[in-house]
């Protein structure tokens, strides 16, 4: 280069810069110690905003035998099984590869214990934060006994991950008793999703239902009152994963201290 | 400090006798201490492969070869030397030690010898240990268990347990924890040290693209290596620490 030209862009780094670090990735890993609380759901509206908002995501289903998650975003999401040496590095290989698009799990509730006994035996979490990505748990609660003692249990495993407190309304019902029974979790933020009535609740089974299509271009042959039903119930959740963007977005920002 | 010696030996094969001597060569590296290594599995040399730059490749049958292990032990400014005896030869190396006298002089102070007995699963592994008593007086003797397959070493029958292990008293056990098949046989296909590969590198130091899962198993299992080795305070008997 000719002394006094410069060549670079107004988008370029100057000399100084420090190198630059790859985008922020987020790893939502949607759990629970027991099945049927709702956790595939989560995972699977959790895709769904990613889709609404024109954003790419790559999945992982880790119930290898009744895969609920997988066949709704082929192409999308993996099904793996982390008892095998082969599921686990093509599940968290993956996950660790810093490419700023998000990166969601439905732990099968068999495989809780084993994936979070792996990742602590092989430091997961500090790898991720090296490259800039971030676990955040999306810990369900359900009413049984074992389950406010399995989120402490978590917590104190993982005390830097961020975790939210997720109650399904409809899988795991609390009841009237329902802040009584969430106090005696972790502190944790926590994630609403609300309990859908029968009939719109069965307008969600078809594996061909696109809830983000739907938002966007709701089919005509369904009902108006489910097209209304579903559409309420999905409006305030992705306001929550809308809001749990943006108060990440705004801690990280540097530029506001 | 004494001159070192660690012989790691058994007479069956496929115990695992030179995995145990890539382990404690990556703990030793991981301490600083400065190590020599030699294998005796002439002429191929297994632990060649792997930690190359440090290791010999001898016959301790023969004269020559013993020259190059025992009377260099004095002069060689690095302390330590790890002796990865070849399947079969654990009885024959410690004779010849006897024969040269190197047992004469770990008794008269002049050296310090360390024996890592690596058992396997079978009764013929546990005669072994009758066999070697004699040669361990002066000797700190380890029997290493090593879990590659989940073999209990019979103690879930306490007469057959105690009928072999009864017959020394070692200075302690050291628990070698099973690694993950598939780990173990990517580290193979790497021909690298374990710790090489924890760090993601090739043999020549380049940035290699292993998985981080394989090297997280391969990470947790030499830490729980170096607890073990940390708990029988083994560089504390290598620098003669009380």
């Amino acid at each position: 280069m000719l002394p006094g030209r410069d060549w670079r862009g107004p988008g370029d780094p100057p000399d100084n810069a420090e190198p630059a670090r790859p985008p922020r990735s987020y790893v939502y890993i949607c759990c629970a110690p027991h099945g049927r609380v709702g956790v595939s759901t989560t995972a699977r509206l959790l895709s769904d905003y990613f889709i609404a908002s024109r954003r790419g995501f790559v999945g992982f289903d880790a119930d290898p035998h009744e895969p609920d998650y997988a066949p709704r975003f082929s192409g999308r999401v993996r099904n793996v099984d982390l008892s095998s040496t082969q599921g686990q590095i093509a599940m968290i290989d993956r996950l660790l590869v810093p490419d700023g698009e998000a990166k969601i799990v439905d732990l099968w509730s068999r495989s809780y214990d084993r994936f979070f006994t792996l990742i602590q035996d092989i430091g997961f979490v500090e790898e991720a934060r090296g490259k800039n990505i971030e676990p955040v748990i999306l810990f369900h609660a359900d009413p049984s006994q074992a389950s406010p003692s399995a989120a402490y249990t978590l917590a104190n495993a993982l005390p830097t991950v961020e975790t939210l407190l997720t109650y399904n309304e409809g899988a795991a019902p609390f009841g009237e008793q329902l802040q009584d029974r969430l106090a005696v979790y972790p502190p944790h933020r926590r994630l609403k999703i609300g309990a859908l009535d029968t009939l719109v609740g069965r307008a969600l089974e078809p594996v061909d239902l696109s809830l983000s299509y739907f938002l966007l271009d709701p089919p005509l042959d369904m009902s108006l009152v489910v097209r209304a039903g579903l559409k309420s119930w999905l409006i305030p959740i992705f306001a929550q994963f809308r809001a749990f963007e943006m108060r990440r977005a705004l801690e990280e920002a540097t530029w506001l201290l | 400090m004494k001159p070192a010696v660690i012989l790691v030996g058994a007479d069956k094969g496929g115990v695992g006798k030179t995995t145990v001597s890539r382990a404690l060569l990556d703990y030793l590296a991981a301490n600083n201490i400065l190590t020599r290594a030699f294998d005796t599995e002439f002429p191929r040399g297994t632990l060649k492969r792997f930690h190359g730059p440090i290791t010999e490749v001898v016959d301790i049958g023969e004269t020559s070869d013993q020259m190059r292990i025992l009377d260099t032990l004095n002069s060689a400014q690095i302390k330590v030397s790890v002796i990865d005896t070849r399947a079969g030869a654990l009885g024959a190396t410690l004779r010849a030690l006897r024969d040269v006298g190197f047992l004469e002089a770990v008794k008269a102070g002049e050296f310090s010898f360390t024996l890592l007995h690596v058992l396997g699963s079978s009764i013929a592994s546990l005669d072994e240990i009758a066999e070697t008593a004699p040669f361990i007086d002066d000797a700190n003797y380890f029997l290493v268990k090593n879990h590659i397959n989940a073999t209990t070493f019979f103690e879930w029958d306490p007469v057959t347990n105690r009928k072999y292990f009864d017959r020394v008293n070692p200075a302690g056990e050291i628990i070698v924890p099973k690694l993950d098949e598939m780990a173990y046989e990517q580290v193979e296909i790497a021909g690298v040290p374990f710790s090489t590969f924890v760090a993601n590198k090739t043999a020549e130091g380049d940035p290699a693209n292993s998985s981080f899962v394989l090297r997280g198993y391969v990470r947790t299992w030499q830490a729980k290596i170096a607890e073990e080795l940390r708990r029988v305070r083994l560089l504390d008997i290598l620098a003669q620490r009380d």
